[in-house]
């Protein structure tokens, strides 16, 4: 009500809909991926706005540069874990 | 000279004597008193054209006094010289004013078009039902000294008289065969087929009580238009007025446009000396009743009939009308301000709306709310936003002193913190509990549309920068509060607005978040309150992507027991109310989990509370009106291209000779083929066999999805059970209960039992 500007979900659509055509192109499991890292961007649509970048798609690629990071962070995580497990059997053991 | 010591019930003017003042005497006495009341208008203009005014308005008939002084216009920088124009006749100023202006439409006016009451209540600090004592001579008002203040929490209530009358259905809906008549515990019914015998009566009625309100349902719309017609037909008057010498008041129904939505009002019919509230056209009466409507009233100054049809925004505007002829600020007639130029980037950072994130999808134990207590107003006070002061820095004030907003907010604020925390205190048996509730409930609207009216153009002191800069001031507090959360060692779930979801392992009573309200209170200067702790809460996702999430949809259970929903089916007003009751049974009998891993144990019971009502639904055990879809015309009905299932009601009753209009809402039932509705409000009753069932069902499973997926209830799943309409087998019960829900597993519901899946 009484904006001027798009809001940022609005915004956000519509960068995602300039990559429709990239988007069509990819094979169906690249496609799937692609909507992955745009759903991982909509997470975090309010520093988003509270950034007010006149560059939108440079936030939303940050967000998803994010996202993959805590994705990397989470594996490596649990890269770590199995690893100890292997070298000291005895800690990994449930109960 | 008497003195009489009494209660405000009504003022207006009256050509030729002033104000009228109706005055309700501690002795039972209603009194219409005169008093003398000068009123004042201003213009402003190059001084040639101010002079040529001065002689125009010297040549009137009974000319006006006037005079040349300084006044301020907020939007102004100076003071300006404005020419004062001030009738002795209250009656008169509108026509003085509209010729006026007529004449010299380039001047610029001020305390043009300003309700009587609200001059009233700035010059002599009246309210409708202040308490009062006045110097009588001869009929008229010499002196008026206001007792109480509208910011007492207690005033003596009034001994008020009310006559109830209302028919006995809805007059859209059927014709009515009676009136029923409720004074005090007396109940009476009058007959409709015998108007005569009903007029005499009602007319007795009115007399021998005497009532200062009469409260009626569609009185409005239906009744007293219906009433009064008839007793022209049959000769009869019908006494609604106390003031003899006035006629009825009429008031044209309208549409129009707020916050994004059409709204309809209807005609309204107003009464002099007596109130006449019509409890269907009347804006949030079913949020505050009289109660809430006489409390909105006493702080806005407007009469009681006004207040009870007008929108909150009307109020708050009479508030700072009366704040600034107090302080000797001009009141706009046409606003002339517009929107300062701004570049590109200062509109990007500024135009923006309140910090709302996308919660974490699902289900949360022992989560903590935490609400800032009226955000916006709280921060126009704290950070000083007014049309007239520089914009704030974040929350610190450009200047000290308080303008005129922050002015007019600062003891409605207090009044309403005041009657919150007094409330929370009382007993539970103590009545002024509910009362406190619906008064603090009325002060919220005018405290919320406030923020709204300083972003409306056509607002008198309203101003787009300041408008934003609430905002901005509002996300600065949700960050800070955020940071306070985090630095607390709390995890911040959502944030929408003006509240905070937070949880911390190990944190559940509303004492362990007590160090984090200080906190959050201390860095943003700002009082926050707990709405209070989730025993647990499902944030819910998009329908469209189970992995998107919706800010704001979502349901919980307090530890107090109490359910908290919004956003979904139950909350909606188009939710037909079986879908609505069914999907708050299912969230009640959920509600009996203590902890969220109880939860899976209720599933079976969840289950065939919905199988209950799909059955009963195919029985035909569902009275119709509890099938009844209700949606509002956004527009004429033949102005719509392809007509929504509404408009196809609504041109069914167009075909009967009932023209609705827009925002007006139409009820109807989903029926099978084409028009696929049958309009409620028609004489013919609907042919309960055409229904259109699996609409119906397909409704009653999106709002069972809506509770039962955060549980792990996979959609599909339940679609197919229900629609099997299996129960679930005895053998497969106790397996059911000790579920357990690990992470990362999910129930699958098959139509024969339960099976579990990792996700």
């Amino acid at each position: 009500m009484g904006r001027t500007l798009p809001s940022i979900t609005q915004t956000f659509y519509i960068e995602q809909e300039a990559f429709a055509r990239f988007r069509r192109a990819l094979r169906r499991g690249d496609q799937l991926a692609l909507d992955d890292l745009f759903n991982a961007a909509r997470q975090h649509l309010a520093p988003a706005a509270y950034a007010a970048n006149a560059l939108p798609m440079e936030i939303f690629i940050l967000a998803m540069l994010l996202e993959e990071h805590k994705e990397v962070l989470r594996l490596r995580q649990q890269l770590e874990t199995l690893r100890g497990a292997k070298h000291d059997p005895a800690d990994g053991l449930d109960p | 000279m008497t003195l009489l010591t009494g209660w405000i019930l009504d003022l207006y003017e009256t050509p030729g004597q002033g104000v009228s003042l109706w005055l309700l005497a501690e002795d039972g006495r209603r009194l219409c008193l005169q008093q003398d009341f000068p009123c004042v208008f201003y213009a402003w203009g190059p001084p040639h054209r101010l002079r040529a005014l001065w002689r125009w308005l010297q040549q009137q008939p009974d000319p006006p006094r006037l005079e040349r002084v300084q006044r301020r216009d907020l939007f102004q920088p100076e003071p300006l010289d404005v020419m004062a124009i001030e009738t002795a006749e209250p009656a008169r100023l509108p026509e003085l004013f509209r010729l006026a202006e007529q004449n010299f439409p380039d001047l610029t006016w001020y305390d043009a078009d300003i309700q009587l009451s609200l001059r009233h209540a700035a010059r002599h600090g009246t309210f409708p039902l202040a308490c009062c004592r006045v110097e009588v001579e001869e009929n008229r008002l010499r002196r008026i000294e206001v007792l109480d203040s509208r910011w007492d929490l207690d005033t003596d209530p009034p001994p008020l008289r009310i006559l109830s009358l209302r028919p006995d259905c809805d007059p859209a809906h059927q014709a009515p065969s009676c009136l029923l008549v409720e004074v005090g515990r007396c109940q009476q019914e009058l007959a409709i087929q015998h108007p005569l015998a009903l007029l005499n009566n009602l007319r007795y009625l009115l007399q021998k009580h005497d009532p200062d309100l009469l409260l009626t349902a569609w009185g409005d719309t239906w009744l007293l238009p219906w009433l009064l017609e008839q007793a022209e037909t049959w000769g009869r008057s019908l006494p609604f007025n106390r003031d003899e010498r006035r006629g009825i008041g009429w008031r044209r129904e309208r549409s129009y446009f707020s916050y994004g939505q059409i709204v309809y009002q209807g005609q309204q019919v107003l009464f002099y000396g007596r109130w006449h509230i019509d409890q269907k056209n009347a804006m949030l009466w079913s949020d505050s009743g009289l109660e809430g409507t006489l409390e909105s009233a006493r702080v806005t100054g407007l009469p009681v009939q006004m207040t009870a049809r007008c929108s909150p925004g009307t109020g708050i505007s009479a508030m700072q009308m009366i704040e600034a002829l107090r302080s000797g600020v001009l009141v706009p007639w046409h606003k002339q301000q517009s929107e300062a130029p701004k570049n590109a980037l200062d509109l990007l950072h500024a135009d923006q709306g309140g910090l709302v994130y996308q919660p974490k999808i699902g289900l949360h134990r022992l989560v903590g709310a935490v609400d800032f207590v009226s955000m916006y107003p709280s921060v126009m006070v704290k950070a000083n936003i007014s049309p007239e002061v520089p914009p704030p820095d974040g929350l610190t004030p450009a200047s000290e002193a308080p303008g005129l907003v922050p002015r007019t907010l600062q003891p409605l604020l207090a009044k309403r913190v005041a009657l919150k925390q007094r409330r929370a205190a009382l007993p539970a048996w103590d009545p002024r509990r509910r009362t406190d509730q619906v008064r603090s409930a009325a002060l919220k609207w005018l405290l919320v549309v406030c923020f709204g009216y300083l972003g409306y153009k056509n607002a008198r002191f309203g101003r787009i920068e300041a408008h934003e800069a609430v905002t901005s001031g509002g996300r600065e507090a949700c960050l800070r509060a955020k940071e306070a959360a985090e630095d607390l060692g709390f995890e911040v779930l959502h944030i929408y607005v003006d509240g905070l979801w937070v949880q911390q392992a190990g944190f559940s009573s509303p004492a362990d978040f007590q160090p984090l309200l200080q906190e959050i209170e201390r860095r943003t200067g700002l009082p926050v309150g707990l709405d209070g702790v989730y025993r647990w809460v499902a944030f819910l996702p998009s329908r469209l992507d189970a992995r998107v999430p919706v800010a704001n949809r979502y349901f919980g259970v307090f530890q107090n027991g109490e359910i908290k929903v919004r956003g979904i089916e139950a909350r909606r007003r188009d939710t037909p109310p079986w879908v609505a009751g069914a999907q708050m049974a299912v969230l009640t009998h959920l509600a009996q989990a203590e902890d969220a891993r109880d939860l899976p144990a209720l599933i079976p019971g969840a289950l065939e509370l919905a199988r209950q009502a799909l059955l009963s639904l195919r029985r035909g055990e569902v009275p119709a009106a509890d099938l009844l879809t209700t949606q509002r015309l956004s527009r004429e009905v033949k102005a719509y291209a392809a007509p929504s299932p509404a408009a196809r009601a609504a041109l069914q009753l167009l075909a009967l000779g009932r023209e609705l209009r827009p925002g007006q809402r139409v009820r109807f039932l989903w029926m099978r083929g084409w028009p696929g509705v049958h309009a409620w409000d028609q004489p013919t009753p609907p042919n309960l066999a055409a229904l259109d069932l699996p609409r119906y069902e397909t409704l009653l499973l999106r709002a069972m999805e809506s509770v039962l997926q955060p549980l792990g209830v996979q959609s599909e799943g339940l679609r197919i059970w229900l629609r099997e309409g299996q129960r679930v087998s005895q053998p497969a019960l106790p397996q059911l209960a000790h579920l357990a829900l690990p992470e990362g597993e999910k129930l699958a519901l098959t139509p024969v039992c339960l099976q579990r899946q990792h996700a």
